[in-house]
């Protein structure tokens, strides 16, 4: 079985929630665990590999930059190796916290970008399209369109670049461009006429809508009023600089009357959807785990002490703190694994019948 | 089923019409081949029937069309979605989504078919074209044969009454042509669907079709038919219907085994072995031992060959042989990680690709990655000066490449061959000892292949070194003094053309497959030995 992917959304959102509100490298651990286990039970081996090599770079990245950081930040009391004070930027002491410090920081990106990969492991960008409301159906299909022509532009850019080689030419000035630019610049005007032309005879031309010039007058003017009534909110807002509650009435009428502009707008767009994905019980648990760790995130750094924020320069020590209720939420983001490896070998639709009834 | 009456058609911006009072009436059920040169309008005919032609390419148009009753000029192409399906040349264009089911279901959604009707249709066209297995897949990772499979298949979803294709295997090999044929086939014999189909190789096709429609193009009027009828007064056609023709066979015969009814020709006895093709001196490209691996898959696992000059080779074998990868050893665009490669006596890995390629000239499979000048004789002029070669006026090497009259027009404007004969001449230009084209006869109809033909003889003549990397059996037979068959990464075949294949199943050419004799590799050589 697989998951619906609002729930993969919601996982993203949550981790990715929590990575950015610490720099606890014992958290950021945490989330890295989950995170990597969701990657490796999520995708087939294929699609887990390219973006190893993205990690693997992300990696390499991480492990440059705590040099830099060391070279730079100077304070201290651990201090490791001593550079004449006279070298520029660089001289003075080089310390254990500056280096602690540098990849505590390079950590919380990698776990970002590893959060990232398993999302993409996870869920095919083109189901991504799918969630895209029917209102916005062009945009959808232009992303779409986008991402099946990229490959192809960079095959057919390799072979250009190989032809032109071989028949001797050379970078010299940026006149040489030329023979790499304009085949690539030809042939994808040329394949994007040839795309267009099997689009239209499958049918696509035109919007597919089949609304009234009334309704869409009105539909229109929904949106309108909702856009502006959202800029005056917006506007009133900085102008207080407080949040009374009139605003925040105007804020959510603001809201819906856009909301209702997509819904009408989407309903006419009159297409169908094959397979919709149903949304199953481990969809509700997974979401609810996602948003019990960013809500716990959310909460410790409001109540404060919880050791969000990690810097081991002096006065504070070399090793971060650690608030065992806000660890273990963190491994809350490791439910998709789990309810993966529970799945994996039962039958997909006998398992949700006998679990939670939804 | 189509009733064409009076249909005349002129492109915006053209003097002369494409078609010109075309009139004809197809069956429903049938299978029609469209045949003809370039640029005799069986595109444009095609296009005709779902309105695309004059809707999305302007123009004008007189008489009148009628599909299933339906008249595409007033409708528009997306109105005929449901009722003409059409798939085109390239497959690698007709993709909105990224995987197999996504895109089989995409047109559907659009046309807002209801979510059962989908489900079925969806089991329904992946058994009729057989791709079943495919449709988790991502479409990148599909091979030509396996991608148009699925473009058909999307069309069928939106159940079209009569399916249209424009030339739909002229870019694949032999055996993904053959998948997507036998697909063809079968929804015409099982389903009675209509098919129209254009194709230059009729040699892979005619034998399904019921009719035959020949476009000569220029004006010509057309020539309509069974394909015995046709193919005894088109001029160019496949080696089996010219021997046919030249013999007297009634009908002609469009399959081998039609052709072995008739009796034996009374061919002259064998007058001994052919001469052996000397080897003398210092050739021209030798590999000894040569392995290379992608990331630890083996592309080319020991190869040894070596070729002379005044020779021309053909590099046959399936996609994925290694062929491409011994190509690119050839000019240094890659390194032998064991063995070596000598390039007129030249070792590759000690020589930089600079000095390689100019005693190696390579045409890719694509003229379209070469081409990018504002005229032909730009393109010429370019090579020379990239080799750093003193101006040489271009005139006699066009002219020998019958591209005389073309030196200042656009390449791009061009039709297929005479970019392809352009990419060659930009080539050429720089004047290289050996010279190597990959799949050059792709896209081409007769006469153009023809030219082809007789431009490599006069490279040969030349005592330049020619290696050819083909699926054209034919061009080999034609051309070749020698064949080289490459199966993972390894030779498993390499001698005289007509040795090679009289012993070959697959690659050899009508002549040899029907007289089972390694003299007879064309039609020519058949008649120079019939008493």
């Amino acid at each position: 079985m697989r998951l619906h992917p609002i729930s993969w959304v919601m996982w993203a959102l949550g981790a990715a929630t929590c990575a950015l509100l610490t720099r606890n490298p014992l958290y950021l651990v945490l989330i890295g665990l989950s995170a990597g286990l969701v990657m490796l039970t999520a995708g087939t081996r294929t699609q887990a590999r390219s973006w190893q090599q993205l990690l693997k770079l992300g990696a390499v990245v991480w492990l440059v930059t705590i040099p830099f950081n060391a070279l730079m930040l100077h304070a201290g009391k651990h201090v490791l190796l001593h550079l004449p004070q006279t070298w520029p930027l660089i001289g003075g002491n080089i310390t254990l916290e500056a280096v602690l410090f540098g990849a505590a920081a390079g950590l919380a990106l990698w776990v970002l970008l590893l959060i990232f990969s398993a999302f993409n492991i996870a869920l095919d960008s083109s189901e991504l399209i799918r969630l895209i409301p029917p209102a916005f159906y062009q945009v959808g299909l232009i992303t779409s369109i986008g991402l099946t022509y990229v490959p192809q532009m960079l095959k057919s850019s390799l072979e250009i670049r190989e032809a032109q080689r071989v028949r001797g030419h050379r970078f010299r000035s940026w006149r040489d461009t030329t023979p790499l630019v304009m085949p690539l610049v030809t042939s994808s005007l040329e394949r994007a006429m040839q795309l267009a032309e099997s689009m239209e005879a499958r049918g696509f031309g035109g919007s597919g809508q089949e609304q009234t010039t009334r309704q869409q007058l009105f539909n229109s003017l929904l949106a309108l009023c909702g856009m502006a009534l959202l800029v005056a909110v917006l506007g009133i807002q900085l102008w207080l600089r407080q949040y009374p509650w009139w605003l925040v009435g105007l804020f959510v009428l603001a809201l819906g009357l856009l909301g209702m502009a997509i819904l009408r707008q989407s309903r006419a767009a009159r297409r169908s959807r094959y397979r919709p994905r149903r949304w199953h019980s481990v969809d509700t648990l997974l979401t609810a785990g996602a948003l019990i760790a960013a809500a716990s995130m959310l909460a410790a750094r409001i109540v404060g002490g919880t050791h969000l924020q990690y810097y081991p320069f002096p006065p504070n020590g070399l090793l971060p703190g650690f608030t065992p209720w806000v660890g273990v939420a963190m491994l809350f983001l490791a439910l998709p694994a789990l309810v993966s490896l529970a799945l994996a070998p039962a039958p997909p639709s006998r398992r949700t019948e006998e679990g939670v009834p939804q | 089923m189509i009733t064409l009456e009076h249909l005349t058609y002129t492109y915006p911006q053209a003097s002369q019409p494409v078609l010109n009072d075309l009139s004809l009436e197809i069956d429903d059920g049938d299978f029609v081949l469209v045949a003809g040169p370039s640029g005799s309008g069986k595109s444009t005919l095609l296009r005709c029937l779902n309105g695309l032609v004059p809707h999305f390419y302007g123009g004008h148009l007189t008489g009148s069309v009628r599909v299933a009753g339906v008249n595409p000029v007033a409708e528009s192409p997306r109105r005929m979605a449901g009722i003409v399906g059409m798939v085109f040349q390239d497959p690698e264009t007709q993709f909105v989504v990224d995987t197999v089911e996504s895109e089989l279901v995409f047109a559907m959604e659009n046309a807002n078919v209801p979510p059962a009707d989908m489900r079925r249709r969806v089991e329904e066209v992946l058994d009729q074209l057989n791709i079943t297995p495919l449709r988790q897949r991502r479409i990148s990772t599909l091979s030509g044969g396996e991608k148009q499979r699925v473009a058909i298949a999307a069309i069928l979803t939106l159940r079209p009454q009569v399916l249209v294709l424009d030339e739909p295997t002229s870019q694949l090999d032999p055996q993904a042509a053959e998948e997507v044929l036998i697909a063809l086939r079968q929804l015409n014999t099982d389903l009675g669907m209509t098919i129209i189909l254009s194709e230059h190789r009729l040699e892979r096709v005619v034998q399904f079709a019921d009719r035959l429609l020949y476009l000569p193009g220029q004006g010509g009027d057309l020539i309509d038919g069974t394909p015995q009828e046709v193919l005894r007064h088109m001029p160019a056609v496949p080696p089996l219907a010219d021997l046919g023709r030249q013999v007297g066979w009634r009908p002609l015969p469009l399959t081998i085994r039609e052709a072995r009814r008739y009796p034996p020709l009374p061919l002259k006895a064998d007058t001994g072995s052919p001469a052996q093709p000397e080897r003398a001196g210092e050739p021209a490209i030798r590999i000894e031992k040569l392995h290379y691996a992608y990331g630890g898959t083996p592309a080319l696992a020991g190869i040894d060959l070596q070729t002379w000059g005044g020779k021309v080779v053909a590099l046959m074998g399936r996609n994925g042989s290694g062929k491409s990868t011994l190509l690119k050893h050839l000019v240094g665009l890659l390194s032998p990680q064991s063995g070596r490669v000598l390039v007129m006596g030249q070792d590759t890995r000690k020589v930089d690709t600079e000095e390689l390629v100019k005693l190696v000239g390579y045409v890719p499979q694509n003229p379209n990655s070469l081409l990018f000048a504002d005229t032909v004789a730009d393109e010429l002029a370019f090579t020379r000066r990239a080799h750093s070669l003193p101006d040489h006026d271009p005139g006699e090497l066009l002219k020998a490449l019958h591209l005389g009259g073309l030196r200042e027009r656009y390449p791009r404007d061009l039709s297929v061959g005479e970019r392809q004969r352009v990419a060659l001449a930009a080539i050429l230009a720089a004047e290289p000892q050996i010279i190597l084209l990959d799949e050059p006869t792709r896209g081409l109809d007769y006469a153009q292949k023809g030219l082809l033909e007789e431009i490599l003889h006069a490279e040969k003549r030349a005592g330049h070194c020619v290696i050819v990397v083909t699926h054209d059996v034919e061009l080999a037979a034609a051309c070749a003094d020698r064949v080289v068959i490459l199966a993972d990464g390894q030779v498993i075949e390499d001698g005289p053309t007509g040795a090679v294949m009289a012993r070959s199943l697959v690659f050899s050419s009508q002549m040899v497959k029907l007289l089972r004799d390694e003299r007879y590799l064309t039609v020519p050589d058949v008649l120079r030995d019939l008493a």
